[in-house]
């Protein structure tokens, strides 16, 4: 624990991103001690300038923009956790298996995720969501679906490398299956790669999020920041407050997951650092 | 008459936490039509060495100090700009990783080419392709490899390419930094024959840095032995190859199959490189040395000449340092 | 090269399937009822229930709808917009040339401004200036484009007055010839600095990390051991080697840049696809709107096949494969 703990401090940027993370998950667990508004109440000022009252003004609807940004936090964060685990989840398994079987399997998951990439996945998602229903859980998942193939690619390098080195060789040569190769070996030792680009996955699945809400296909039932800087659309000319902080809240959120992600990569791969 | 004299030569890499002495207190002279093999273990010092004489160490993480003499002049004194005109023309170089010696996107034709219009910018196409044609005769390359690409040949290919690119102004000092190192030994034997055939052809001094001994013993008329940064022997091949004085010498020769003899054991040296990061004040090699006495411990041995050239870095031979 | 460009082409090909294969199973497997999908309301009557059925063959077996389908799209028939009953092909050609002139001249600005940056860091590695850059890098990759858009409205035309926000031209005025594409130009400028702005991170880091990486190939130094000069290896052996990957990240980030380009759209309101999506979305013109997503899958795929062969000329070890 010591050892963890002296490795984050030992890294500017993992540093910085753990801080940042630390501070939006406490401010997305105690948001209804935060927010001083129910974030769905109209209030009678309407596009009132940010004040003591409302530290970043109310919206169009006399909403507090304030309370919203702090409760999309927690839209964002689910978001972006959930998606990003199921995508890594697939990803690491499509790209374990076809990296460690190789052959013909690897040659068809290779071309399978070849097509994905080319694939305008943002549209795809909105499609998805514009037809099935943009609830929570919908976005989740048709993100989480459509997002994989980095991982896969990660995944599948790391098992084609640990493949040839001796250990994996010989458990197969003690006559372990498959499965438990795949499992217990190959998985366990390629996953620190996957972990930092998993945290970049929930940076691409905030953005994905916001700009769904943006369009206006979001989930209506909850807050968040893609919404309230869609709403603050229409009052640029008189209520900038209204989208300006929602926005700075995604940048801060994104910014925390990548810095987050490029701290682990630096501190796997010192070499890389020094180059990027 | 001495066409390189390196002279207390120390190179110090240099990072946030510590320095690293990677080349200690080298002292070496190399006479005109040498051929002279730097061998010595990963990390003994001998490929910087190669790259301080080259002048091609990072500025700001590296120090050099001493002096190094080429024709009489001192290249740490020149500017880059000064040292640039001797680069190639004077003194060339072929490294290890010969795949990777010439730009993948260039063909090798064009980039030899402008490689002699660095010195040459005004020469005629025709006769810059000649010259190049030439070389690669030398080295038996057919004329085809002028139009090819880097990666249509062979490892084997490609060095004969760097040394004929090595070769293209028929410079005064050559050094092959792991030239051969990466060969299959058919390859690499043919290519010593050449390389030696060349040496006479165009009156040629050589510096072959290798940790494979078989090839100074077999290409080369001197030999340096490297250990930490530091020198402990050097001599003609056929003293020093054949009856060692140093320990670490004797040890190394014992760690490779005789290239005459009968078959004997094989044995490696026990330990592993000095950490170059740290002060010594003893010799360098006392912690690996199975003769060590306890002067070995306490002070740093100096170079002792011995008839023919040998100088050789021991407390253990011709008495205590005579102090 | 042969080989390789007809291994991306195949590729481009399946993709294409693969997107087709998508927008018709995901009507046809839409919670509920494919009619009301199509109908794009909860409640159709029955003419048009009887309508629709007809139409996409919906009382057929859906291995023959599929077919139908893939003979229509074949035919270049993307089907018909519910609401303006117009054929899907027509209505999308009417807005594909404002898409595509936002899309390229970002594109092609932010490939050339951020390989110069990325090159100018490279070669001040480890300064202040360096590391300034690759973190404006990163705040930037972190910013949602849409917001940016808004927030150069908020400054460029709200506050200053001097940019038009919003639409392709001037619809007071009606210039013409030159004029006109002045006014053009005039009102692109803020969403193509968006775009820029957007874009220019992904060919810096690429370009930067590219030619950090050649230079410290092992050729660099046999150059440098030649005495050649260190502008002419930069300028005609760095350059060159470090563009090629450049070069795959203009495919790469296309898909990207499409949806970018989209959301930029909607924020200026350019008359483009982006307007045409938000628009099929408002009205739940879910023909229309796979009929859109098929069109860009393709026109993505094309792009990428051209810039795979513009790749393969460049480099020689795959032209020569």
């Amino acid at each position: 624990m010591k050892d963890i703990f002296t490795k984050i401090s030992s890294n500017k940027e993992l540093k910085i991103g753990v801080i940042f993370l630390i501070m939006l998950i406490l401010i997305a667990v105690f948001a209804p001690h935060i927010a001083n508004y129910d974030p769905y109440v109209l209030n009678d000022d309407i596009i009132a300038k940010p004040s003591s009252k409302y530290i970043f003004g109310t919206d169009g609807l006399g909403r507090d923009v304030f309370s919203m940004v702090i409760y999309g936090s927690r839209t964002s964060l689910k978001i972006g956790v959930l998606a990003a685990a199921i995508s890594s989840v697939i990803g690491t398994l499509i790209g374990g298996i076809a990296g460690y079987i190789g052959g013909t399997v690897d040659k068809i998951i290779s071309e399978i995720i070849n097509m994905f990439l080319m694939l305008p996945t943002f549209f795809l998602i909105l499609i998805v969501v514009a037809i099935y229903g943009g609830s929570l859980k919908n976005i989740i998942i048709v993100i989480g679906l459509t997002s994989w193939t980095g991982t896969a690619r990660l995944m599948r390098a790391q098992a084609m490398s640990l493949r040839e080195r001796t250990f994996i060789k010989s458990a197969i040569t003690i006559g372990e299956s498959n499965k438990e190769i795949l499992f217990k070996h190959i998985i366990p030792n390629g996953i620190f790669p996957i972990i930092a680009d998993s945290t970049m996955a929930v940076s691409s699945a905030i953005l994905s999020e916001a700009g769904l809400s943006f369009i206006g296909i979001g989930d209506p039932n909850v807050v968040s920041w893609g919404k309230i800087i869609a709403h603050g659309r229409g009052y640029l000319t008189n209520g900038w407050w209204i989208c300006t902080f929602g926005g700075i809240a995604i940048i801060f959120t994104v910014l925390a997951f990548y810095l987050i992600g490029e701290g682990i990569n630096n501190l796997l791969n010192p070499k890389s650092s020094r180059l990027n | 008459m001495a066409l390189l004299e390196i002279q207390n030569l120390n190179i110090t890499y240099k990072t946030d936490k510590k320095e690293i002495r990677a080349v200690k207190d080298f002292s070496l002279n190399i006479d005109t039509k040498d051929s002279i093999g730097i061998v010595g273990e990963s990390g003994s010092g001998k490929s910087t060495l190669a790259m301080g004489i080259l002048k091609l160490l990072p500025k700001g993480t590296t120090k050099t100090t001493g002096k190094i003499l080429f024709d009489g002049v001192d290249l740490l004194e020149l500017t880059e700009e000064e040292f640039r005109k001797l680069r190639w023309k004077d003194i060339s170089v072929v490294f290890q990783k010969s795949m990777n010696s010439l730009s993948p996107v260039h063909k090798i034709g064009f980039q030899m080419k402008d490689i002699y219009r660095v010195h040459e910018p005004d020469a005629r196409d025709e006769e810059v392709r000649k010259r190049i044609l030439e070389l690669f005769r030398f080295v038996n390359l057919s004329d085809r490899v002028y139009n090819l690409y880097p990666h249509e040949l062979s490892g084997g290919m490609m060095q004969r390419v760097s040394i004929a690119l090595s070769l293209i102004y028929y410079p005064k000092l050559l050094i092959l930094d792991e030239a051969t190192t990466a060969l299959d030994v058919v390859t690499q034997g043919q290519i010593l024959d050449e390389i030696m055939k060349l040496e006479e052809a165009l009156d040629l001094t050589r510096i072959m840095i290798t940790h494979d001994i078989s090839v100074v013993a077999s290409s080369c008329k001197k030999v340096v032995v490297m250990y930490g940064g530091c020198l402990l022997e050097s001599g003609y091949v056929y003293d020093v190859l054949v009856n060692p004085k140093h320990p670490y010498t004797q040890g190394l020769l014992n760690s490779f199959p005789d290239f005459i003899g009968e078959k004997k054991d094989l044995r490696g040296i026990p330990g592993s490189i000095p950490d170059l990061s740290l002060e010594y004040k003893s010799c360098i090699f006392t912690n690996r040395c199975k003769k060590a006495k306890s002067i070995c411990f306490e002070k740093i041995p100096k170079i002792k000449t011995f008839p023919n050239e040998w100088n050789v870095a021991c407390h253990l031979l011709g008495g205590f340092d005579g102090e | 090269m042969k080989k390789y460009i007809w291994k991306k082409v195949l590729t481009g090909i399946l993709t294409i399937v693969l997107s087709f294969c998508f927008t018709f199973f995901l009507i046809r497997c839409a919670p509920g009822n494919p009619i009301k999908v199509l109908a794009g309301t909860d409640n159709p009557n029955p003419e048009l229930i009887e309508h629709l059925t007809t139409k996409y063959g919906l009382d057929k077996p859906i291995s023959v709808q599929f077919i139908n389908y893939l003979k229509n799209v074949l035919k270049g028939d993307f089907g018909y917009s519910y609401i303006s009953n117009e054929s899907v092909t027509k209505l999308i050609k009417e807005r594909m040339f404002p898409t595509i002139l936002l899309t390229l001249t970002s594109s092609i600005l932010s490939l050339v401004l951020g390989t110069f940056f990325g090159v100018y860091a490279a070669r001040k590695v480890g300064t202040g200036i360096d590391k300034f850059m690759c973190g404006l890098s990163y705040i930037i990759d972190a910013t949602p484009g849409f917001w940016l858009g808004m927030i150069l409205i908020l400054i460029f035309a709200s506050t200053f007055k001097i940019l038009p926000t919003s639409g392709m031209y001037d619809i007071r005025e009606d210039y013409q010839g030159i004029y006109k594409a002045l006014d053009v130009i005039k009102h692109m400028i803020l969403p193509c600095i968006t775009l820029c702005i957007i874009q220019i991170p992904l060919y810096f880091r690429m370009a930067r990390s590219s030619v950090l990486q050649i230079m410290s190939e092992d050729f660099i130094l046999t150059l440098r051991a030649t005495g050649m000069k260190e502008n002419r290896i930069f300028n005609k052996y760095i350059l060159r080697n470090a563009i090629i990957p450049t070069i795959t990240m203009f495919s790469l980030s296309l898909a990207f840049t499409i949806s970018g380009v989209a959301l930029i759209e909607i924020v200026f309101a350019w008359p483009g696809m982006g307007r045409l999506i938000m628009d099929a979305i408002k009205n739940r013109d879910y023909p229309l709107l796979t009929g859109i997503y098929l069109m860009i899958s393709i026109s993505i795929c094309i792009v990428m096949i051209i810039t795979d062969i513009v790749y393969a000329l460049m480099d020689p070890r795959i032209r020569y494969e």
